[in-house]
């Protein structure tokens, strides 16, 4: 009796891992990758550029970058949820 | 190797701090560290008036070395945890990471993000404070704590952004016994004490793994050049 009831059980939790989760190929694949950073766009880089002369990125592109995709303020701990002066 | 390589950033930070004149202070570095003002107590002031040259370096440091990681503003300083009873004081930074959104990242579980997250940019930056000597060796810190924020994955889409942070505090013989090799990893995650925050949600102590993810040391910006002064 017991069994019976623990292998829909076990099937509904496997069921619910594997629908949650990505694959380990697919962690692996997050965990190999270099390139998440969304202020890593070219298109700033580029602008300053000229055809000719070693390409080269300044710290003031990166922010000028991250400007471009900056998505609006997003919803943070605030820092006296973490420390207390 | 890997012992050797951290020592040579270590000396380059020390270098940077006992170097004095370089790389003006400008407001994106200056405004990483907390101000002296704001600590409240005696014991805060006065870590913070003895190293703000350091911090200050560090924040230079991060700015120029690490452009793809963004230090939360007012926040590399000696932070007193809020579970702390007393005037226990960490050595602080709080990075955000502009990550793109990534199927496969909002696919894993949150703690599981959480804990990929800290080994990533967490145990590095907690990797580069720890080679401020005059810091590490003063009997009044406590140990390190880094946060980490980042935005969670498909919150974007709903017209609302929200950031998934976490926040681990690790005393500091524990830090240096798994930075110099004598700690696990597995060993470390025990010992440390991982907060975790969806937006603003508290979701108190979270369960942390921890292994190694070498891309804080191996990533570099592609004919990235580091602002006039700063030596990385």
């Amino acid at each position: 009796m017991r069994i019976r009831m623990l292998v829909p059980a076990l099937v509904l939790a496997v069921g619910a891992a594997a629908g949650g989760c990505a694959t380990s190929e697919e962690w692996a694949e997050w965990r190999a990758h270099s390139s998440h950073f969304a202020s890593g766009q070219h298109a700033t880089f580029s602008m300053r550029n000229r055809e000719g002369t070693a390409p080269r990125v300044a710290r003031a592109d990166i922010d000028a970058a991250r400007s471009e995709n900056w998505w609006g303020k997003a919803i943070t701990v605030s820092p006296d949820q973490i420390f207390q002066n | 190797m890997r012992g050797a390589r951290w020592a040579a950033v270590g000396l380059l930070v020390l270098a940077a701090g006992a170097g004095g004149g370089g790389v003006a202070l400008a407001g994106p570095i200056e405004d990483k560290v907390i101000p002296l003002e704001r600590y409240t107590t005696p014991k805060g002031r006065a870590l913070a008036a003895a190293h703000q040259p350091r911090l200050l370096k560090f924040s230079e440091y991060v700015y120029g070395c690490l452009p793809w990681v963004d230090v939360q503003k007012q926040s590399i300083g000696f932070q007193r945890p809020k579970f702390a009873a007393g005037d226990d004081r960490y050595f602080s930074t709080w990075v955000i990471i502009d990550q793109k959104e990534d199927p496969q990242f909002g696919a894993v579980p949150q703690p599981r993000r959480m804990s990929a997250m800290f080994s990533r940019f967490g145990i590095d930056l907690m990797r580069r404070m720890a080679t401020i000597h005059d810091v590490v060796v003063d009997s009044n810190v406590e140990g390190f704590s880094v946060v980490v924020s980042w935005l969670k994955p498909g919150t974007l889409k709903s017209g609302q952004p929200v950031n998934e942070s976490v926040a681990v505090f690790v005393e500091k013989a524990a830090a240096l016994d798994y930075l110099e090799g004598r700690l696990p990893a597995a060993e470390l995650a025990r010992r440390v004490r991982p907060l975790g925050f969806d937006g603003q949600k508290d979701l108190g102590v979270i369960p942390l793994e921890i292994w190694d993810d070498p891309l804080m040391a191996t990533y570099k910006v592609p004919n990235y050049e580091p602002p006039p002064g700063i030596t990385c």
